[in-house]
């Protein structure tokens, strides 16, 4: 799964950044027709704003046409994000050739000097998470525990990145929040199965500790699988239902809670196993 | 028996809050985020003056009360200012009109200053005359290549006007140093016709330069960003070079003799003639200097400099006693209207400079709150089907838990007034899928208990005592990540931290302490807490 991502990382050359960490404006405009991509991007191309990108918001899957355009443009061909003047030009010609109704739905600017700070916090947010989960499952465990839960949940942050990379999604401060809510729900998960472990491990002796862990997850399998489906269900309808924003961060939160599942039985769990094995401890 | 007692209390208890959170739902506006009900955020950073290591909190605390008064003054309701841990100014405005105008009046410096004209640039060049434009943010004058002379005239509006002006000085790059000296005119070559624009024969200019008639040199003050007119010798600022707003025109004015601070009052108007403009009149100390100053100016222009740019510069008539003077020369109503705000609310101590700016219409922000609240209502009927299929009778018990919880978490963001944004409705969502789960851990475990042929009570009671421990490890975890969330996100995300960790708060209070009472009380029944309430097959196969 790692390296699906990482190949889909590669593949698409890096990841969709929006503006949030590049710097520049969106606008979301509703027109008074419906209208294909490309006639919105001539007008964006007549202005000069070849590189803008122009995207469909679609209220069913098949539409090729639609009255809901979110035109993004980047400062990083501009240096900086475009002036209020240069908006009231884009949405002018817009009018005139389509017709707007009303005033911009979205209206959004972000300068690029900005956009380093949301990036340095969304870091920081996500190593101090990191971090502090660490030193709780830690003191609660042991250090392999909580060290095996850090390798298991960066396994789901990747496989989500990777899965953005490969649908080219953008990546914003929703896409973060999702990603660390992801953190959070994906040790949760491997939380209930380490803690069955750590019940077990008395039984080590006569079952070794595969055996332990190996029936640990089997207990707890149907218990996980409940919580996966049930949690699934509001954030998989959100991700049919949810406008645009909604569903950025349902999509993650779906791939999330997917493999945050998967990454506590078959990933997190074996390398406990194999923890284990090199250092023997528990044989007796 | 006492444990039953403890448990009715607790219901008891539950029923009550339960009740005062109704009472919040019903009387208690849910507090709606600006991507929901729709509004303009705005985040500006204050420029530091490189003299300050850092910007006092007083200093940012004024800047705030003013922005405060503007934003009151725009008619904008329930607006929030507040800074975040960077020291940005927040500003969050609901349901905004222009939200670009807006945008503007609030970071406006707003810092005026009366200064005294010296004169404006121009180059001659092939017999005619053109303004010279200044680059700002290189603090250079753009001086055509080709131009052959740089003169600094008195009057610019007389000479637009054909009318007699005065050529004050000359500016000259000194051969060896490359500095710019500005020169004094010599006598006799004053008084020129504005309307036949080749200037007189003048000898060409001397090589030596005689210090005596140099009036100063132009320097740019890295430090201020100022392009500065300093005496030749002692180095003291005598004059600024500041852009004319409405010719773009170079000019020279000397040091600012009044500023906003002594300002009364600002009123948008018409004059007498229907020219739109802003009255300004002094207060205390500023009636007097303004008298002294045009009255020993007579004939000479002043300057009113709003934010570096020189918005208009009238004639001195006569001496000015009683402290009244306009703003001229604006294009709109409008914007006569917006220099009258920002200048009766007075400077911003601080520069601010536009970080982001994020607009979401009404329509929109509707749209994401009922497609929202549509998603949660369907997903928790789902989990509600799920969850008595899958569990039976435990599965109505986690039904009830689950409703009370939504119900208290819903009475807490109404009574402690927690705004609910977009990100906090995905929240909102995520934690009625975490709430189910402490439910599923707990009835897991009594499942495996009733397996183990348990009777009903033990099964509940050894249930919860292994369900607790993982509950509250897989919670604080969560917790952790909202806190870092909370700490370090901004506007949006921050909603969704609160929500994330009010609703692992109350989700674990109502499983660990309503559920388990419900649970004990049913488990003393017998005829409820059957195996196939448990939702065990009784004919098992195992």
């Amino acid at each position: 799964m790692i390296i699906v991502g990482i190949t889909g990382f590669l593949l698409r050359g890096g990841f969709n950044r929006g503006i949030d960490f590049l710097g520049g404006s969106l606008l979301e405009v509703e027109f008074e027709k419906e209208v294909n991509v490309s006639e919105v991007r001539e007008v964006m191309n007549e202005l000069g704003y070849s590189s803008a990108i122009v995207q469909m918001v679609k209220t069913d899957l098949v539409q090729t046409e639609s009255n809901r355009f979110i035109i993004r443009i980047k400062a990083k061909e501009l240096g900086e994000p475009i002036s209020t003047e240069e908006k009231e030009q884009i949405l002018g010609l817009l009018d005139e050739r389509i017709g707007v109704v009303g005033q911009p739905l979205q209206d959004r600017t972000v300068d690029p000097g900005f956009s380093r700070v949301l990036i340095n916090n969304a870091l920081m947010a996500i190593g101090i998470s990191i971090a502090g989960i660490l030193i709780y499952v830690w003191i609660r465990f042991e250090f392999r525990f909580g060290a095996a839960a850090i390798l298991a949940l960066i396994h789901d942050v990747l496989v989500t990145l990777g899965i953005y990379a490969i649908l080219n999604r953008e990546i914003n401060t929703s896409t973060i929040a999702a990603i660390l809510t992801i953190i959070g729900y994906s040790l949760n998960d491997t939380i209930v199965v380490f803690d069955r472990i750590r019940e077990n491990t008395p039984l080590t002796g006569r079952l070794g500790y595969g055996r332990v862990v190996n029936d640990s997850v089997n207990i707890t399998l149907s218990r996980s699988i409940n919580t996966s489906i049930t949690t699934l269900f509001p954030v998989v309808l959100l991700l049919i239902l949810g406008t645009s924003a909604l569903k950025d961060f349902a999509l993650a939160l779906t791939i999330g809670i997917i493999s945050g599942t998967y990454s506590s039985i078959f990933f997190a769990s074996p390398i406990l196993v194999a923890w284990n094995n090199r250092f023997p401890k528990y044989k007796k | 028996m006492r444990n039953k007692k403890v448990h009715i209390t607790i219901i008891v208890i539950f029923i009550i809050i339960v009740g005062v959170s109704l009472y919040y739902i019903l009387t208690e506006p849910i507090n709606l985020g600006l991507d929901l009900k729709g509004g303009t955020q705005i985040i500006l950073k204050p420029i530091q003056s490189s003299e300050e290591e850092e910007i006092p909190e007083s200093k940012l605390d004024r800047t705030i009360e003013t922005i405060m008064e503007r934003i009151d003054r725009l008619g904008v309701s329930e607006p929030l200012v507040t800074k975040d841990y960077h020291n940005n100014i927040v500003i969050q405005l609901p349901g905004v009109e222009d939200p670009d105008t807006a945008k503007e009046i609030i970071g406006k410096t707003a810092e005026l200053e009366f200064r005294l004209v010296m004169g404006t640039f121009i180059s001659i060049s092939k017999q005619k005359w053109e303004f010279i434009k200044f680059d700002y943010k290189k603090g250079q004058l753009l001086i055509d290549p080709d131009s052959e002379k740089v003169l600094l005239v008195d009057d610019i509006n007389a000479m637009t006007a054909g009318e007699t002006f005065s050529i004050v000085g000359e500016l000259i790059t000194e051969p060896d140093t490359q500095e710019m000296l500005l020169v004094e005119y010599e006598e006799g070559s004053q008084e020129e016709d504005g309307q036949d624009n080749d200037t007189e024969e003048n000898p060409e200019a001397d090589t030596g330069i005689e210090t005596d008639k140099v009036i100063g040199k132009i320097i740019y003050n890295q430090e201020t960003r100022e392009l500065q007119l300093v005496d030749y010798q002692t180095g003291d600022v005598s004059g600024e070079v500041l852009v004319d707003s409405r010719t773009g025109a170079a000019t020279m004015v000397e040091k600012v003799f009044l500023t906003g601070d002594d300002l009364a009052r600002a009123v948008a108007g018409y004059d007498n003639y229907g020219a739109i403009r802003v009255a300004l009149s002094f207060k205390g100390e500023g009636v007097e200097k303004f008298a002294e100053i045009t009255s020993e100016n007579i004939g000479r222009n002043l300057a009113i400099v709003l934010d570096e740019e020189i918005e208009s510069a009238p004639y001195i008539k006569v001496p000015i006693e009683d402290g009244e003077a306009e703003i001229t020369g604006i294009d709109s109503i409008e914007e006569a209207k917006n220099i009258e705000i920002v200048l009766q609310t007075g400077a911003l101590p601080i520069t601010l400079k536009l970080e982001e700016s994020s607009t979401v219409g009404p329509t929109l922000g509707r749209d994401s709150l009922n497609k929202g609240l549509y998603a949660g209502i369907a997903g928790l009927i789902l989990i509600i089907a799920f969850m008595i299929s899958y569990y039976r009778g435990l599965g109505l018990v986690s039904t009830i838990s689950l409703m009370i919880y939504i119900i208290l978490f819903w009475g807490v963001i109404a009574g402690i007034g927690a705004a609910l944004t977009l990100p906090g409705i995905a929240g909102i969502i995520l934690t009625i899928g975490m709430a189910v789960d402490a439910n599923v851990i707990i009835f897991e475990r009594i499942k495996e208990e009733i397996i183990k042929e348990k009777s009903p009570r033990v099964a509940v009671g050894d249930g919860f005592r292994n369900a607790m421990r993982t509950i509250i490890d897989s919670n604080v975890t969560t917790l952790i990540t909202a806190a870092a969330l909370y700490r370090f996100g901004n506007g949006p995300i921050r909603g969704f931290a609160v929500t994330l960790s009010l609703g692992v708060v109350i989700s674990m209070l109502v499983s660990l302490l309503f559920t388990r009472s419900l649970l004990f009380l049913m488990a003393g029944v017998p005829r409820i807490a059957t195996p196939g309430f448990m939702g065990v097959r009784t004919r098992r196969s195992e």
